[in-house]
């Protein structure tokens, strides 16, 4: 390639990439705003909005129920999608494929499609507006992660490490506590962290399953996006990208590198 | 049958001197063969030849063409990949058209070439096929005619049969050879195998550590090479270190303390009284049972029967070893003490290969 | 000695049970639930159905939703590719940082990025005062509220999905085709053309049909971002349920959705390694 045309490459690439990362990280300023609407950049900044966020009720019952909703989600689809690896790496061939393909296919169904779906079946349950009934809802789009994660570090589990333990005289619950459990640890500790996210990050399901007695905080951001810019949305919005960043550095600090699954395809 | 000449040609990766400053001239039409050892700067001088890597220094020119600055489209050459570097998109017949096409030849005489070509390398009627459903061999000899049907200035091959079977292998050598006699064209191939070296070339450049260490036909690598390191690269040998005492007209004489003995041979070029060399004795030119001068004390130790020869390991004083090999038809050899012989001018003395590595090598040994 | 896999089906049974029963009970009963709404019109079984295919709003609406989709998967692949392709010459450090910016985006909330968006394409926003500080507009454009807003935001989202399929792809073109056929004398736009695109073609066509069935069923980003003519199918379900209050036509509109993502994804599957890209989105 002619020298001229891979440096203009390298440079448009580099552009692109800029504009995929920076343009998330506005609502930092955004949220330092000291006017009462959104001016970018500020003409003063002011840390008003985010005593906006803690002393506005609201806000804060929804951050709450986000870290209750998550917790929940999170537990939920730990326990089932471990379980359910586990199951999956015991079986082979067309079933195992099946499965897998049932287990993952809520991200391939659209999620407005699961969303109205669940809005239905929960009303009579009476699980619409509360924090179980959002939790199951976000399982749903916990659970693939959990399992792509773990099924990823069960693959480095080597069978006849089993057998030897079990050819010692263990026998299965302390098989599993003391072989299998520190292999996936880190497919464990990968999924929580997306499980978390998704969770936190998640709005569809959420605007449909959320009432006012239990409200995510996406929701309330949704909610106040469509009637006006205040920067409180933006104090909200920046939490939730230090929320990402620390998970983030958290999985770095641990050395993990099944990321998001995606990333397992580099 | 355009020649190729390289002018100091050299290249450097960061702090490795991949090929240091070599001067080489190709005849037109002739074989030429790079042989060495795994990072010896073979497939570097390859490349550059191709144009895939450009020199630090030097030029190259084909035929009358200075085409160090050329890429590699402007070249006309035709290279045959280690692994083929077939493409798995096209079927065998858009393969080989692929250089025509490049090259604007009309539909009909794009048709003619190609079947020519497959014709050629014996794979008529095979144009239709995909490239997953031909065996090894065969695609080798897609390669080839890819290579061939642009009728390069240069054919150039890189270590193009390590894919296939030993027995394969052979077949191909031979096939390669004959067609390189019908054809005449300037062919540099590029290989770490000695036999396939010496089926196939005219010439033979061994190299190591970046350069040219000695070029010549087969027969003069194998029987005049130039340093202990050729000789041990082509053919058995067994080389015994001792320093050069005297050098006479065409012999030079070896003095070997830990056997306690001088061994005379011809002198090979570039020895110097006083600086270490080695005897290069070939398993074939050591007799067993002589009892004329020079003679030398040792046992055989193992004696393994080969058919028309028998091969023999014998044990020196100092418990060196070295092997020898003899006609099974010149009477049994039983273990046990005996004597060797051989005669002066069947014997080489040659400088050994400097090299900081085995220097150090060799004053450990005699400290 | 029994292989372990195929030990104790019991116990398998029982580590599968708890996620299959959830996934049943709560992800293909309600779904199911739903299929059987999309039949309960009062004017006849398939009467919702036929309201969506043949009113005109809702023709709009499909073709709205397709129109979107089929662009933003255009620039996805069109700034994808070349992206993938500088991915696939860098090593070290520079890799490590160009794959973290496209993995970024992954990582942050989709409604964090369309508000970002919102903020930079308002009227008083910095990309209009940028444009006239330039000289190259004299009053604010209208950047928000109408479909170019909703490609820019879509795409934001969407181009870490074509990238790395394109990368998986084109990352494994052996670099040796590539100097096979400059040797035979191609022209680097021929060696482009005729070896490095068609080998890369996989990835491409994967790239496309994942960005262009996450873009059919997309909600968030052309909700905020679109204007009141810019609806897409999901926001017309939303609007069915949340505001229309019919849920035969929502149920029926969600079905078709589902239908045609199921369809492609089919379709999909035969031509291209989809399978791969989508179990590892």
């Amino acid at each position: 390639m002619p020298k001229a045309v891979r440096i203009l490459l390298h440079i448009g690439v580099s552009a692109i990439l800029a504009l995929l990362v920076l343009p998330a990280f506005v609502v930092v300023p955004a949220s330092f705003n000291a006017a009462s609407f959104i001016r970018l950049p500020p003409a003063a900044f002011s840390m008003r909005w985010y005593g906006g966020f803690f002393q506005d009720p609201e806000w804060l019952s929804s951050l709450a129920t986000s870290a209750e909703v998550a917790a929940l989600a999170t537990g939920l689809s730990l326990s089932l999608g471990t379980l359910a690896a586990l199951g999956l790496a015991r079986l082979g061939g067309a079933l195992r494929t099946a499965l897998y393909g049932l287990f993952l296919s809520p991200l391939i169904v659209p999620t407005i499609v699961t969303a109205i779906a669940l809005y239905y079946v929960s009303r009579p349950l009476g699980l619409v507006g509360t924090i179980p009934g959002l939790a199951l809802g976000h399982t749903l789009l916990c659970l693939p992660f959990v399992l792509v994660n773990v099924g990823v570090s069960l693959h480095s589990l080597d069978p006849a490490l089993l057998r030897a333990a079990e050819g010692l005289g263990a026998g299965p619950w302390r098989v599993f506590r003391t072989v299998t459990m520190p292999i996936i640890a880190p497919g464990l500790l990968g999924g929580a962290v997306f499980a978390v996210i998704t969770s936190f990050d998640e709005v569809v399901i959420s605007i449909f399953l959320s009432g006012i007695t239990a409200k995510t905080l996406p929701v309330k951001m949704w909610e106040t996006i469509r009637v006006e810019f205040t920067p409180v949305v933006a104090v909200a919005a920046t939490f939730l990208i230090l929320l990402t960043l620390t998970l983030f550095a958290l999985l770095r600090l641990f050395g993990l590198r099944q990321a998001k699954p995606a990333e397992s395809l580099s | 049958m355009r020649p190729v000449a390289f002018r100091a040609v050299e290249k450097s990766f960061g702090a490795v001197r991949a090929l240091r400053p070599t001067t080489l001239d190709i005849a037109g039409g002739e074989f030429l063969t790079l042989l060495g050892p795994s990072g010896s700067g073979k497939t570097t001088l390859l490349n550059i030849t191709a144009g895939y890597l450009a020199p630090d220094a030097g030029r190259v020119r084909i035929g009358e063409r200075d085409v160090t600055e050329l890429p590699a489209r402007k070249r006309n050459i035709g290279m045959v990949f280690q692994n083929y570097a077939l493409f798995p998109h096209l079927s065998v017949f858009e393969n080989v058209a692929y250089g025509l096409r490049s090259r604007g030849c009309t539909r009909s005489e794009i048709r003619r070439r190609v079947e020519e070509a497959l014709a050629t390398v014996q794979l008529a009627g095979f144009g239709g096929r995909a490239i997953r459903q031909l065996s090894g061999g065969q695609q080798q000899r897609v390669a080839l005619a890819r290579a061939l049907v642009i009728e390069p200035d240069v054919l150039l091959f890189d270590e193009p049969l390590g894919a296939l079977d030993r027995q394969l292998r052979k077949h191909v050598q031979l096939e390669i050879r004959r067609l390189h006699q019908r054809l005449g064209r300037t062919t540099i191939y590029v290989t770490h195998d000695q036999e396939e070296a010496l089926v196939m070339s005219d010439r033979i450049a061994v190299m190591r550590e970046g350069r040219v260490e000695q070029i010549g036909s087969g027969r003069d690598l194998y029987e005049r090479p130039a340093n202990s390191f050729v000789a041990g690269f082509l053919g058995e040998s067994n080389l015994i270190e001792g320093s050069v005492t005297r050098v006479s007209g065409d012999y030079a004489e070896l003095s070997v303390p830990a056997l306690g003995m001088a061994i005379r041979g011809i002198a090979a070029a570039g020895l110097a009284e006083g600086e270490p060399g080695a005897a290069l004795l070939r398993p074939e030119t050591i007799r067993i049972g002589a009892d004329t001068a020079p003679c030398l004390a040792a046992r055989a130790s193992e004696i393994v029967y080969l058919g028309e020869i028998v091969s023999v390991r014998l044990v020196l004083a100092d418990e060196r070893e070295i092997w020898c090999r003899r006609l099974s038809n010149l009477g049994e050899v039983r273990p046990g003490p005996t004597t060797l012989g051989w005669p002066a001018e069947e014997v080489r003395i040659l400088p050994i290969h400097s090299n900081e590595e085995t220097r150090e090598v060799r004053h450990d040994r005699s400290s | 000695m029994k292989d372990t896999r195929s030990r104790r089906p019991l116990a398998t049974a029982l580590l599968l049970l708890p996620a299959a029963l959830f996934l049943l009970l709560w992800f293909a009963a309600p779904l199911g639930e739903l299929l059987r709404l999309s039949f309960s019109d009062p004017r006849g079984a398939l009467a919702a159905y036929r309201e969506l295919v043949t009113g005109d709003v809702y023709r709009r609406v499909f073709a709205n939703t397709l129109l979107v989709s089929v662009v933003v998967t255009g620039i996805s692949i069109l700034l994808g590719y070349p992206i993938a392709h500088v991915l696939t010459r860098l090593h070290g450090a520079r890799l490590h940082f160009a794959f973290w910016c496209v993995l970024f985006p992954f990582w942050v909330s989709v409604l964090v990025r369309t508000f970002s968006w919102m903020l930079l394409l308002e009227r008083n926003g910095p990309v209009n005062a940028a444009l006239e500080a330039l000289g190259l507009t004299s009053a604010p454009l209208p950047l928000l509220f109408n479909n170019t807003a909703v490609y820019i935001g879509m795409t934001h989202v969407m181009l870490p999905y074509a990238v790395l399929p394109i990368y998986a792809s084109l990352v494994r073109i052996d670099r040796r085709l590539l100097l096979a056929s400059d040797g035979l004398g191609a022209s680097p736009w021929t060696t482009f053309r005729r070896v490095y695109l068609p080998l890369g073609m996989p990835g491409v066509g994967a790239a496309a049909a994942l960005v262009f069935l996450l873009s059919l069923g997309f909600f968030i980003t052309p909700a905020l971002l679109g204007g009141i003519s810019n609806i897409t199918v999901a926001m017309l379900i939303e609007h069915l349920v949340n505001e229309r209050l019919v849920w035969s036509l929502a149920a029926a509109a969600a079905f078709l959705l589902l239908g045609v993502t199921l369809a492609l994804l089919f379709v999909a599957a035969r031509l291209v390694p989809i399978g791969q890209a989508l179990s590892e989105r």
